[in-house]
């Protein structure tokens, strides 16, 4: 293969959007190391203008004919591009929030922003590979730099030991993950891409080996720890609660949507031979995160360790439109992510805001907030309520349409669990609202009657105010208005061959246990 | 690689008993050094099995990456941090133990049935043997292009990361006094109550 | 030679390490069983990429991929310890509980 050839049956233009990330991450490095200290002024504009172009790249690539590139390792459909968007912009929220936190603790910005952009990378990439190895690079890639992230705050102990902790499981959850992938390859005898494996080991006649079933336990458990479900949640409220929260905000959504862009992809195309026992066991995860999410968090003290808890709960919830495996499951779960990128976001935009100005994050210190900025305790209201699924914000849109999609595809206890444990969830939700709205002056917490006078010409909060502005209008906004949301999601699965291909491959409920019901291949027809 | 028989399977056992006693070792011995130590010995004894199995680059690239860097990195981190001291005891230690072991057992009775029940589908056709390095190389430059390339990206956050972390922060001397809360977090901090610092 | 053996070795190497994972109080520690279990994978992906796959050798790629990223994530876990030993002066896994489990 010479090189003309080769280079056209690349297709290097599905990976332009990360490409630019990644021009966007040396130029970040780059002009950094020339202009020193002072470029904190330009790098974070030109991180997320770099971030915004790539999202828009991703846009233009919506009806393209041939999404596979690099030879197979890569597949730059539709579902794709979607998880691509929602982590590119999360990344993009972000950056905004968290400038005035690294500069306020006093670490450099500039580094920040470039192992950020390496994680969105990561998980860009994560999102659309196509092949064990890319799929491992990516992950990895993804992984390395969040614990980077999380210890950024390297002088503060309880950094230090959050990264520690995430490292050491992440780094045993991914090799227990490889463990998986390997057997797959052996099964497949000896191939890596997820579209011909399935295919080689029905040919190799151990379609009902006990080797696929472990490699499956094995690959779930590496996922189950991306997207934080019980029992594999271990080290979220850890994480959370010691790691900079701008780096919490990004776990908690465009890791987490990696983790989901891995789950669809992996479980779809590569396990369609076991798939009663994946959406068996997703099942079982989805149950006790939702559950355990709620239950727990109801318990908290700590805002932080509140959001963990949500984070898990929510997860449960997303878990629902993966394991109905219909085209409104895939969908409402895409729908899902993109309100809960913004309703989440700004719920961690808020905190941060009122960490930077009081120096705490205890859910007591909030008390009589009302009284004091009344904008962060309307945006913190809306993203909380939005996020427990009150009625006219987006949350609730996107909760309805993920019920929806379980009820008709027959998931009835799934459902009914979930419809549970969100109204115990409206409880610790609306707790902080009441201590932030309801208290008399005179139980106002101390943080809160020191409050300092607002002032937004600081370095760093403008953006910050930006980006809570933009999140509180996107989540009062998008349930009313989710139609464009609704068929980009929609979209984004009808165009997606992995997803239609292997709709009639899914088998029948009949062997699925009683207690949990199955989808039905009628049940289709939305 | 062309061995006869006999020797082939002398070898095998001879690097599987070091391999499993080396690593019985790593996890078992109380004194780190020598765990780091026969951490060398696993890695040595794996790219012997690697040999048996036609890689030859990949095990002169196990020993250079892992014996030559891995492994001496970990020693050096264990000069860097080790100071004599003994763990203070957990009550009913050996309880836990006991019950990973267990576990253990049970994870390697069913890996292995399921190693023995499946029909691998074993290929008997020609093997790359010394031409496996060029096979390699095209790999990397065809159908793995996209992981090799993001392995670079990888590489480069991995070593500014560890730069970022490790190095210590030397500040100018009117800046020092400031510094000591500067670099937490803005939350406040818990009472460090586990560990008193001297 | 038979691929059974040197998969049964693959996984015992695995299981050694998750017993190391658990039962290591020395932080150090845990990261060399990370290895081990890393080493077990890549055995096994050795061991299928010369038994099943011998003329396309993806195995041994992908287990050149996974010795680079071992690499990657040995120096940074290191980064992290260092870091951690600078604050607390310990690498003992018990007393990490500023943030409890």
């Amino acid at each position: 293969m010479d090189f003309a050839n080769l280079s056209a049956q690349l297709n290097a233009g599905a990976i332009l959007p990360e490409g630019i990330v990644i021009i966007t991450l040396l130029v970040t490095l780059v002009w950094d190391l020339i202009v020193g200290r002072s470029s904190t002024k330009v790098t974070p504009y030109v991180a997320i203008v770099g971030l915004l172009i790539a999202t828009g790249t991703l846009f233009l690539q919506w009806d393209t004919t041939e999404p596979i590139s690099f030879l197979g390792s890569f597949n730059g459909d539709a579902i794709s591009l979607i998880f691509r968007g929602i982590i590119a912009i999360s990344a993009a929220v972000t950056i905004p929030i968290s400038i005035r936190y690294v500069e306020q603790s006093g670490t450099s910005l500039a580094e920040f922003i470039t192992i950020l952009l390496t994680a969105t990378v990561g998980g860009m990439f994560l999102s659309g590979a196509d092949e064990l190895v890319m799929i491992f690079v990516s992950l990895e890639t993804l992984s390395i730099s969040s614990y980077l992230l999380t210890g950024y705050m390297k002088r503060d102990p309880r950094s230090n030991e959050a990264a520690l902790k995430y490292l050491l499981i992440g780094a045993a959850s991914s090799a227990i993950f490889l463990y998986g992938i390997s057997l797959l390859y052996g099964l497949s005898g000896g191939e890596t891409r997820l579209s011909a494996i399935t295919a080689s080991i029905i040919s190799n006649g151990l379609d009902e080996s006990l080797g696929l079933v472990i490699a499956l336990v094995f690959v779930i458990a590496g996922i189950a720890f991306k997207i934080a479900a019980v029992p594999f949640h271990q080290w979220t409220p850890d994480v959370y609660e010691g790691s900079p929260t701008p780096v919490v905000a990004f776990l908690s959504v465009g890791s987490k949507a990696a983790g989901f862009a891995l789950a669809v992809r992996l479980l779809v195309s590569a396990f369609p031979l076991v798939s009663d026992q994946w959406r068996f066991v997703l099942t079982a995860l989805a149950i006790l995160s939702m559950v355990l999410g709620n239950v727990v968090a109801l318990a908290q003290t700590s805002m932080k360790r509140l959001l963990a808890y949500s984070s898990i709960a929510q997860a449960g919830f997303l878990m629902i439109g993966l394991i109905v495996g219909t085209d409104a499951g895939y969908s409402s779960m895409v729908f899902y992510l993109m309100i809960y990128l913004f309703m989440n976001l700004g719920g961690f935009a808020c905190v941060i805001l009122f960490t930077l100005r009081t120096g705490t994050d205890e859910i007591n210190e909030y008390s009589g907030l009302y009284q004091k900025d009344p904008l962060l305790t309307l945006a913190l209201s809306i993203c909380l309520l939005s996020l427990g699924g009150i009625p006219p914000l987006a949350g609730f849109f996107g909760k309805i349409y993920l019920f929806w999609a379980g009820w008709q595809a027959g998931a009835y206890g799934l459902v009914l669990i979930g419809l549970i444990t969100s109204v115990i969830s409206i409880y610790y939700y609306i707790r902080v609202v009441k201590t932030m709205v309801v208290k008399e002056p005179q139980e106002m917490s101390e943080a809160v009657a020191n409050y300092p006078e607002i002032q937004w010409n600081l370095t760093g909060m403008r953006p910050l105010q930006v980006s809570i502005v933009v999140a509180l209008v996107f989540t009062s906004l998008a349930g009313v208005l989710a139609n464009p949301l609704f068929n980009l999601a929609t979209g984004s699965v009808s165009k997606t061959p992995m997803l239609q291909a292997t709709e009639p491959m899914t088998p029948v409920v009949s062997q699925a246990p009683e207690q949990l019901p199955m989808p039905t291949v009628e049940s289709v027809d939305l | 690689m062309n061995l006869a028989e006999g020797v082939q399977i002398v070898s095998l056992g001879v690097l599987a008993f070091l391999m499993l006693a080396t690593s019985l070792g790593v996890v078992l011995l109380d004194n780190i050094v020598y765990s780091a130590f026969l951490l060398g010995g696993v890695f040595i004894s794996i790219s012997g099995l690697y040999i048996l199995l036609n890689a030859g680059f990949v095990a002169a690239a196990q020993i250079l990456i892992y014996v030559g860097a891995v492994n001496v990195l970990i020693l050096f981190g264990i000069m860097l941090v080790n100071k004599r001291q003994d763990f203070t005891p957990v009550r009913n230690a050996w309880l836990g133990k006991a019950a990973t072991a267990i576990v253990c057992f049970g994870l390697f009775a069913l890996l292995s049935t399921m190693v023995l029940a499946t029909a691998w589908p074993i290929s008997s056709g020609p093997i790359a043997g010394d031409a496996a390095l060029v096979e390699i190389g095209k790999h990397f430059f065809s159908d793995y292009l996209l992981p090799f390339e993001l392995a670079s990206v990888l590489l480069l956050m991995a070593l500014i990361g560890a730069i970022v972390l490790a190095r210590r922060e030397f500040l100018p001397e009117e800046m020092v006094d400031s510094t000591d809360e500067v670099l937490t977090l803005p939350e406040r901090r818990r009472e460090l109550t586990s560990t008193p610092r001297q | 030679m038979e691929l059974q053996y040197f998969l049964l070795l693959a996984a015992a190497l695995f299981c050694i390490g998750i017993y190391g994972l658990v039962t290591s109080r020395n932080a150090i520690r845990v990261l060399m069983s990370i290895e081990l279990l890393l080493n077990a994978v890549t055995l096994n992906l050795m061991a299928f990429s010369n038994y099943l796959d011998p003329m396309v050798i993806r195995g041994q790629v992908f287990t050149v991929f996974v010795i680079t990223i071992a690499a990657a994530e040995s120096a940074v876990g290191l980064a992290i310890v260092l870091s951690i030993y600078r604050n607390r002066d310990t690498v003992d896994m018990e007393q990490f509980n500023l943030l409890k489990w």
